[in-house]
């Protein structure tokens, strides 16, 4: 009955209780919308890298990413991927040549990082054969066809189906030229990327370096979030490499995303913080206009401790209904985004330069959801103490006199 | 011995630039049924006293011992058990609990005295029929005459099966026939439930109606007398 007489009274001053449900619900609806916003620019920062380039789970010879040389390459890389595409959770892998040299048009030329690959393993992994805005992924029987970033050609002044020598050193330190034929140009949104990366086939590498050697094998997995699990599988089973996973090999990527979280946890934080005063100012007032309704209470026996469980329980009420009211609001609309996207293409320059696609899909994790309900009822609690204190120190004695 | 023992009693306000004196010791006894107006003018210590008897507020001197409870005795939330069970209470306004109906609002006290349901329920039921409400029973007070909503008032100070009602002037916000009818009333319950009433009023009608009335006047008492023959004329 408690219960029932705190929620009955919360709606004596509809008015009232409606200014402040309206403030909790779009204060957390912008909350989460934001927060939401984070998360998916995060997300795409992270799936445009790992789709660049990164993949989920790289594999190297131990000192490779230190050194970057090119003796440092992996063994038995045949046997390992064979192992590696073995595994159920895996869902693809490809083997990288990567080698550090020069490109050179008649006109110019640039440092470059030359990865030779196979087409079909690499494209499983990741997805630059979506990122062509010229000609084709490797699809022309040519001679060492090659495919660079636009902005290289443009740096280079080379046009599709322009000549392109690539000069690199093999083990013993001798240096090949070997002279390309450009069949696609790629854009990824990343300049440093396509400004510095070329990739051939492995085979017409193997062939001027006179043997395979794989640097670098790519590893893209099933279900992300097991990429730690298979990393550790991994490294259990395979010796004498180094396996690591995309949070290692790009932490910043992974600090953004801790970091987004963080931040949308701080930002609703700070509404709350706002709308508790809000919520406070509404009970206060609630309690200020029933001072004679609580002290008849407390006269006719109502126990203080009760009269105070039922102002929280009231500010309490309010709270969760905004909040889950919010909530619903900022669930529905951002599983519209989720599904939908979000066009961001009037910003899409600035995001571009952060390495983030201008279709964002905003989301968040479904366990915010009950952080976030815990965190309203903590600052409804927070919210309820003043008037409920205030509530609890009503003089029956004054508060019965008519006269007041 | 008394139901109600009063010894001595003083209240001293000192809020005031001059200290008040609202009640200047007054010794009173009330018996078990007994049907007893304290009356005087405006300012004159009523709400004051009945106050103390009721244990909202605390005498500056002097005791009130209500069937061998002595209320200076009692921590402050002792005494609001102990009004729950032992006081039922009625007051000028601000009887009732404006969101819940007659009926929740008589069961309400009950619950409070964590009495059972059905027990609720039958009592609720059976006082509102008493004070001629049953038809009234699921209003809100909104919903419900100044009078009707007096009346529920007492079937709430009933409700709690106290040892006594108080009413502070529970007739003063009505006109002179609701007035008329709730004294009626209050009479009527005081003789079918042997139901101890001290109630307020500065009406000079209702003199004649009590039993005993008290005359209080600055605080002090000037007259105490047992008014017999009126009640024989009902
Ligand atoms: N809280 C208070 N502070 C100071 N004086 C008070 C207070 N309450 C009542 N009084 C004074 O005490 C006297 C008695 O008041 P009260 O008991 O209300 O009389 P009544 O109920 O008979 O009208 C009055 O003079 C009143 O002004
Ligand atoms: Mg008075």
């Amino acid at each position: 009955m408690l219960t029932a007489l705190a929620w009955k009274n919360i709606w004596r001053n509809k008015k009232r209780s409606a200014i402040i449900l309206i403030a909790i619900i779009f204060g957390l609806w912008g909350g989460l919308l934001s927060g939401g916003v984070m998360m998916g620019m995060s997300e795409s920062m992270i799936q445009t890298a790992v789709n660049r380039y990164l993949a989920h789970i790289q594999i190297h010879a131990p000192d490779f990413r230190k050194q970057q040389d090119i003796g440092l390459y992996i063994d038995n890389a045949e046997e390992i991927l064979t192992k590696i595409r073995a595994h159920d959770s895996i869902e693809s892998a490809s083997g990288r040549c990567r080698l550090n040299g020069m490109a050179a048009s008649p006109t110019s030329t640039f440092g470059v990082r030359i990865l030779g690959i196979d087409p079909h393993d690499e494209k499983k992994v990741t997805r630059i054969q979506d990122k062509m805005v010229r000609g084709q992924y490797f699809n022309s029987d040519r001679r060492n066809p090659i495919i660079i970033g636009q902005k290289l050609a443009d740096r280079l002044n080379l046009k599709m189906h322009s000549k392109i020598v690539l000069s690199f050193s093999d083990l013993q330190g001798n240096i090949h030229y070997l002279a390309c034929r450009i069949v696609g140009l790629f854009n990824t949104a990343s300049s440093r990327f396509d400004e510095g990366t070329v990739y051939v086939h492995s085979a017409d590498l193997f062939r001027s370096l006179g043997q395979p050697l794989i640097h670098e094998i790519a590893v893209r997995v099933k279900k992300e979030d097991q990429v730690s699990l298979i990393r550790d599988k991994l490294n259990l089973q395979l010796t004498g490499v180094s396996v690591q996973t995309w949070k290692t090999l790009a932490p910043e990527l992974a600090f953004i995303s801790d970091m987004m979280l963080q931040f949308t946890y701080l930002f609703v934080a700070i509404i709350l913080f706002a709308l508790l005063f809000g919520i406070t100012n509404t009970m206060l007032m609630a309690v200020m206009e029933r001072i004679h309704e609580l002290g008849m209470l407390i006269s006719i026996g109502m126990k203080r401790f009760k009269v105070f469980l039922m102002i929280l329980i009231e500010t309490v009420f309010l709270s969760i209904s905004g909040g889950l009211g919010g909530m619903a609001l900022g669930w529905i609309t951002l599983t519209y985004f989720t599904i939908n996207g979000l066009d961001l293409t009037i910003i899409a320059t600035s995001l571009e330069s952060f390495g983030s696609s201008t279709m964002l899909y905003p989301f968040l994790p479904l366990h915010m959801y009950l952080i976030l309900t815990i965190m309203v009822l903590l600052a409804s609690t927070m919210a309820a103490l003043y008037p409920a204190w205030k509530a609890v120190k009503i003089e029956p004695a004054e508060a019965v006199r008519t006269e007041m | 011995m008394a139901l109600i023992e009063i010894n001595s009693l003083h209240k001293t306000y000192n809020t005031t630039a001059v200290p008040v004196h609202a009640v200047n010791n007054v010794t009173l006894h009330i018996e078990k049924e007994e049907f007893t107006a304290v009356v005087g003018p405006s300012g004159s210590g009523k709400t004051t006293l009945l106050n103390m008897i009721g244990g909202l507020d605390q005498p500056s001197e002097g005791e009130i011992i209500i069937d061998n409870t002595n209320l200076n005795k009692l921590s402050t939330s002792a005494k609001v058990d102990f009004r729950l069970h032992n006081i039922g209470f009625i007051f000028q306004a601000y009887n009732l609990i404006p969101v819940f109906t007659a009926r929740e609002n008589v069961e309400f006290i009950m619950l409070l005295q964590k009495r059972p349901k059905k027990e609720r329920e039958e009592r609720s039921n059976e006082l509102l029929k008493a004070v001629g409400l049953q038809d009234r029973m699921h209003n809100r007070p909104s919903q419900l005459s100044g009078g009707q909503q007096q009346r529920v008032a007492v079937a709430r100070a009933l409700a709690s099966r106290p040892n006594f009602v108080l009413a502070d002037e529970p007739t003063a916000n009505l006109d002179s026939v609701s007035a008329e009818s709730l004294l009626d009333l209050m009479e009527q319950l005081n003789r079918t439930y042997q139901t101890t009433f001290i109630f307020s009023t500065h009406d000079d009608r209702v003199i004649k109606r009590a039993r005993r009335v008290v005359t209080l006047r600055d605080g002090k008492i000037d007259y105490d007398k047992q008014n017999v023959q009126t009640v024989s004329g009902e």
